[in-house]
């Protein structure tokens, strides 16, 4: 077995203009190549490697990306797609759209191996509205793509037939939210769906999808080349194989992307890595995976980096962006912003989110503006209890989750607002 | 058959029904408000979760098909937490105004926040409004007391085949609307009220002009066209306030189009001929039913007659009038008539894709089935018509001349210019069979009494009989 | 009704067409396209790419109202969109915004009465490592402070 003994990069040493090229992607990353042998293999096989290399969604579930594939039934009256999850809508995290802005052919022929595993011949990126730069990025490179015969009809004389689309969402986080992101390729509201049926049975336009992240769908040409056991030893935890780009940002020095080993440091080595916290303060909190993370106090950061480590401690890694606060901002007006989004992003289908994310909203504004009382605190936990785990998707838990840890683990902040000593 | 456990109980289900269903079967209410068995499942208002073995999270009944050994919990603590919860959530922004409402006293929010609900209220936040915006003759709507539930959306989408309700803007901010205000275009537009469980959407028609707790209701059918749908008629103190439909799952499923919501109005209208009357000059004289009758059998006296019979009477009044008709007026020429162009059951067929069929009247293959013939033209020479019909049937312009009776339900506004009105009953006001497009006999149910001096057929029959001689007819 | 979407917009819209198994999936597309001509979206425009897609103008609306992306409403020439969500919020996005609100003297969702700027509170826009970041119509800006603020919307015409 190859152990990578150190930090072994995919990404980052790309992220700069020269290296968006096709004619770059071909001369210096070994470009297509991954997908010409994969032409070669069976389905099953490529499927088989995936699943060997541990490589987990990137998106925020790390949900293991072969077996997603695998779902994929190999037979379907209605034709299959591949759509990849461009979203990037959680806050906090900003890798999709490097990975997009500087390496969009690792992005389309991860797509093109993920589409031949599957069976798939349309695929879909789907990319936030706000990405105009990127998605004009994408389709050049596409364009390029499609002139060289990596794109289109028998690609590479394999035979094999994709074709690929850019869709541009238009604003609206819960699109991020693979079944909302389906409504919203089909020309509707993005609302998420009730499942099942899973996307793997009914997705796209009722036919079978895989839906995947940017970075999961560019790990794809990593993996065939190198092998599943290359790319599951670069992780240094059980379950997690490959690097991970974490998005650092906040109050540290230097913020930014890095990649690092999956599992191979803990919050406090990677805020370190980010230049320290800002100015030389006190680090206070750290929101470890987006904001829909429950935040890590200052004691709470030795904690390895990855998906279950973080899980153990009562938060997650979602999509590896970490938001670094330090000592002098205030907490309660943090959570009031971090929950009027989750209030403004409630798609409102179901009830306890449409209703109870602008209820917290409201509370926590109150109490910014000296007008909390006493029972206001258990009435936010009250309301996060009856949020979480009761609605029809993530929205709800990604909105509760947050304002139960703040108000637990930052309650002081809290009661000074309330006994009037404080107001924003 | 499979079975799965509720609540300690075992209960049959047959393979892909939803938990909601299973329980209800068995006596077991799980409530909802999304969820509606004619309509696509959402599982949105939560409403309706409750407890599995081995699942962690609780499972919206709604979009859980039972499966084989599935243990189902539906009163336990977390799952009444839920729906304490749920309620809460529903009633914060949800105005206290339920003594003014119409949908009171059979609002499913107002059931519900009884039953599940906690009486206190923990909400002290400003409440959400709305300025609404009309929506058209058929339907009022008030946003305040929307629970974001989709019925109707989904209703105008999957049933109407029409995508003209929405939800505009999104989360706390979601409202259902039409563009700018427009007018529903549907006509099917009433079920949208009905498919509300909350006073958000009311018929304009019914609004404010009965509490619903003083209505009694009587199954009947609609006699709007030939699929017979199923519907109660409401009334109190013999006033029709509203028809609903009725469930049927072979005829009309849950729904009703609106001419056949409100083509009662007829019953109660103001110029209805409720009394015997004869025409003198340009309006209509009330007299007494012997006149009535003596000027009746005057007019057709030596006249060649014709006698139409409109399919929107009953199989019992129309086989009556089988004997009657002969023995009364000879051969006189009979037809059946009610729908312009719609002589038989060949030329019937769906109007829209949805209920509406071309024949507006109920009975149509009810009187084939007897043998009548199709109303096209009078033939030569005919001097005299006798019209009987309930209320619907379209009656034929006649050339100048002709002179007509008419019996059975009539208004002043028609100007029928007829010599003589004999009153008699509408579809309201009498019992019997009518046969649907399909040949289903389905039964209409009296709902109130006869207005005025109105009487059902077989009685003027019997005093038609009764009074004198026959008529003598040109043969 | 005559037409006010121009040739362009039916010509890239055409081109979309095979990309897609279905008509309506082209409404995104389309919505993102007809504001690109109008710089919003006019109930008329709404009407006519339904009319266009084959479908009902009211699920153009619901659609449109559903992303905040569309303006509904018109905008000035400059829409200023300012992240205040997290990230930003904790390198100083409050300050950026009331700068600007008492650089134009405009609350955010205002547009000055010379319909020149537009300013919006902007949810999270993925440029987090590079915060505080908004955006200028189509464009990002990264990295703000006051300064490079003022001699960026100085600078506009």
């Amino acid at each position: 077995m190859i152990m990578a003994q150190q930090h072994e990069p995919m990404y980052i040493q790309y992220f700069n203009d020269e290296c968006r090229p096709l004619s770059f992607y071909l001369e210096k990353m070994n470009g297509y190549a991954a997908s010409k042998k994969a032409f070669g293999m069976s389905q099953d096989d490529i499927i088989n490697e995936v699943k060997k290399s541990n490589l987990r969604g990137r998106g925020g579930a790390g949900f293991p990306t072969g077996m997603k594939w695998g779902f994929i039934p190999k037979q379907s009256a209605k034709p299959k797609y591949l759509v990849c999850n461009a979203d990037e809508s959680e806050p906090g995290t900003f890798k999709d759209r490097d990975l997009m802005r500087y390496t969009p052919h690792l992005l389309i022929e991860g797509m093109l191996i993920a589409a031949f595993a599957v069976g798939a011949h349309h695929g879909y990126i789907y990319i936030r509205g706000e990405y105009t730069r990127e998605a004009k990025l994408l389709q050049i490179a596409i364009d390029e793509a499609y002139a060289k015969g990596y794109l289109g009809k028998n690609v590479q004389g394999s035979g094999f037939d994709f074709d690929l689309t850019v869709h541009r969402g238009a604003g609206a986080y819960i699109c991020g939210e693979e079944t909302g992101l389906l409504n919203s390729l089909e020309g509707k509201r993005g609302e998420p769906r009730v499942k099942p049926p899973f996307p793997a049975q009914a997705g796209a336009f009722g036919g079978p999808t895989v839906v995947n992240n940017v970075e999961t769908l560019t790990a794809v040409p990593y993996i065939i080349n190198k092998g599943g056991e290359w790319f599951s030893a670069l992780g240094k935890v059980e379950k997690s194989g490959g690097t991970r780009i974490i998005c650092v940002s906040g109050h540290v020095n230097k913020p930014g992307l890095y990649e690092i080993n999956a599992g191979s440091m803990t919050v406090r080595q990677i805020i370190d890595l980010a230049g320290g916290v800002l100015g030389g303060k006190k680090l206070k909190a750290v929101i470890p995976g987006g904001s829909s993370a429950p935040v890590l106090t200052a004691d709470e950061i030795d904690v390895i980096y990855d998906i279950e480590p973080l899980m153990k401690v009562g938060t997650m890694m979602g999509s590896a962006a970490m938001m670094v606060v330090s000592e002098d901002y205030c907490m309660v007006k943090l959570i009031q912003r971090i929950t009027k989004f989750y209030a403004h992003e409630s798609c409102g289908q179901c009830t306890p989110c449409r209703e109870g994310c602008k209820w917290m909203e409201d509370v926590l504004e109150r109490i910014l503006h000296g007008k909390g009382r006493e029972q206001d605190l258990n009435l936010l936990l009250d309301i996060t209890d009856n949020i979480a785990g009761k609605t029809l998707c993530a929205l709800g838990d990604a909105a509760a989750g947050p304002v139960a840890s703040f108000v637990k683990k930052f309650k002081p902040e809290f009661e000074a607002y309330i006994r009037g000593e404080k107001h924003g | 058959m499979a079975k799965c456990t509720i609540d300690g109980r075992e209960v049959e289900f047959v393979a892909g029904t939803n938990l909601i269903e299973v329980a209800a079967k068995a006596g077991i209410e799980i409530p909802y408000f999304c969820y509606h068995p004619g309509l696509s499942i959402v599982a949105q208002c939560r409403m309706c979760a409750v407890e599995i073995e081995k699942m962690p999270k609780l499972q919206t009944a709604c979009s859980t098909p039972a499966t084989e050994g599935m243990v189902v919990k539906t009163r336990s603590d977390r799952v009444r937490q839920n729906q304490k919860s749920v309620m809460e959530f529903l009633l914060i922004n949800h105005p206290l105004d339920c003594p003014i409402c119409d949908k009171s006293g059979e609002c499913d929010l107002q059931d519900q926040s009884f039953k599940y609900g906690d009486p206190y209220m923990r909400y002290t936040e400003e409440r959400r409004t709305y300025l609404d915006l009309d929506m058209g003759p058929v339907i009022k709507k008030n946003m305040n007391r929307c629970i974001h539930c989709t019925r109707c959306i989904r209703f105008g989408t999957e049933v109407a085949g029409i995508h003209e309700m929405v939800a505009v803007q999104r989360g706390s901010n979601t409202e259902i609307t039409t563009v700018d205000g427009r007018p529903l275009e549907t006509d099917y537009a009433g079920n949208y009220s009905d498919v509300c469980p909350t006073g958000s959407l009311t018929l304009k028609d019914f609004r404010f002009r009965k509490r619903a707790w003083f209505l009694k209701k009587t199954p009947t059918v609609c006699e709007g066209c030939s699929r017979g749908c199923n519907m109660e008629i409401h009334q109190d103190a013999n006033v029709i306030y509203r028809c609903l439909p009725r469930t049927n799952m072979e005829v009309n499923k849950y729904w009703l189009c609106d001419e056949g919501r409100f083509n009662y109005h007829y019953v109660n209208q103001e110029d209805r001929i409720v009394l015997p009357t004869l025409q003198a000059g340009e309006s209509y004289q009330p007299t007494d039913w012997n006149q009535a009758i003596d000027q009746a059998k005057a007019v057709f006296n030596g006249k060649k007659l014709a006698i139409l019979v409109g399919t929107d009477l009953t199989n019992e009044e129309a086989i009556q009038l089988q004997t009657f008709l002969p023995k009364q007026f000879g051969n006189a020429p009979v037809f059946h008539f009610g729908t312009p162009g719609i002589a038989s059951t060949q030329d019937d067929a769906p109007a829209d894709q949805i209920l509406k069929r071309k024949s507006r009247t109920s009975n149509l293959n009810g009187f084939e089935k007897l043998g009548f013939k199709g109303f096209e033209s009078l033939p030569a020479g005919i001097e005299a018509v006798l019209v009987i019909r309930g209320g619907r049937a379209e009656i034929p312009k006649f050339a100048a001349g002709v002179k007509v009776v008419g019996l059975g339900v009539f208004h002043t506004a028609e100007n029928p210019g007829f010599e003589v009105v004999l009153p008699g009953t509408s579809f309201a006001e009498k019992d019997g069979t009518i046969v649907n497009f399909e040949g289903r006999e389905q039964k209409l149910k009296r709902s109130i009494n006869p207005r005025g001096q109105c009487k059902q057929l077989p009685e003027i029959l019997m005093m038609w009989m009764n009074r004198g001689m026959s008529a003598g007819v040109a043969s | 009704m005559a037409k006010i979407l121009s040739q362009k917009f039916y010509d890239e819209m055409n081109k979309l067409v095979p990309r897609y198994p279905t008509r309506v999936a082209l409404l995104l597309p389309a919505l993102h396209q007809a504001q690109e001509e109008a710089g919003w979206l006019p109930s008329e425009v709404m009407e006519e790419i339904g009319e266009y897609i084959g479908i009902h103008p009211a699920q153009v609306r619901e659609v449109a109202s559903f992303y905040t992306m569309y303006n509904l409403n018109p905008v000035g020439k400059y829409h200023i969109k300012v992240c205040t969500n997290v990230a930003c919020c904790l390198r100083g996005a409050d300050e950026i915004v009331e700068h600007i609100e008492k650089k134009f003297g405009i609350a955010c969702g205002g547009t000055t009465p010379d319909k020149k700027f537009t300013l919006m509170e902007e949810e999270c826009l993925g440029a987090c490592g590079t915060a505080p970041a908004m955006m200028l119509n189509d464009d990002y800006y990264e990295n703000l402070d006051i300064k490079t603020i003022d001699q960026l919307l100085d600078g506009l015409k």
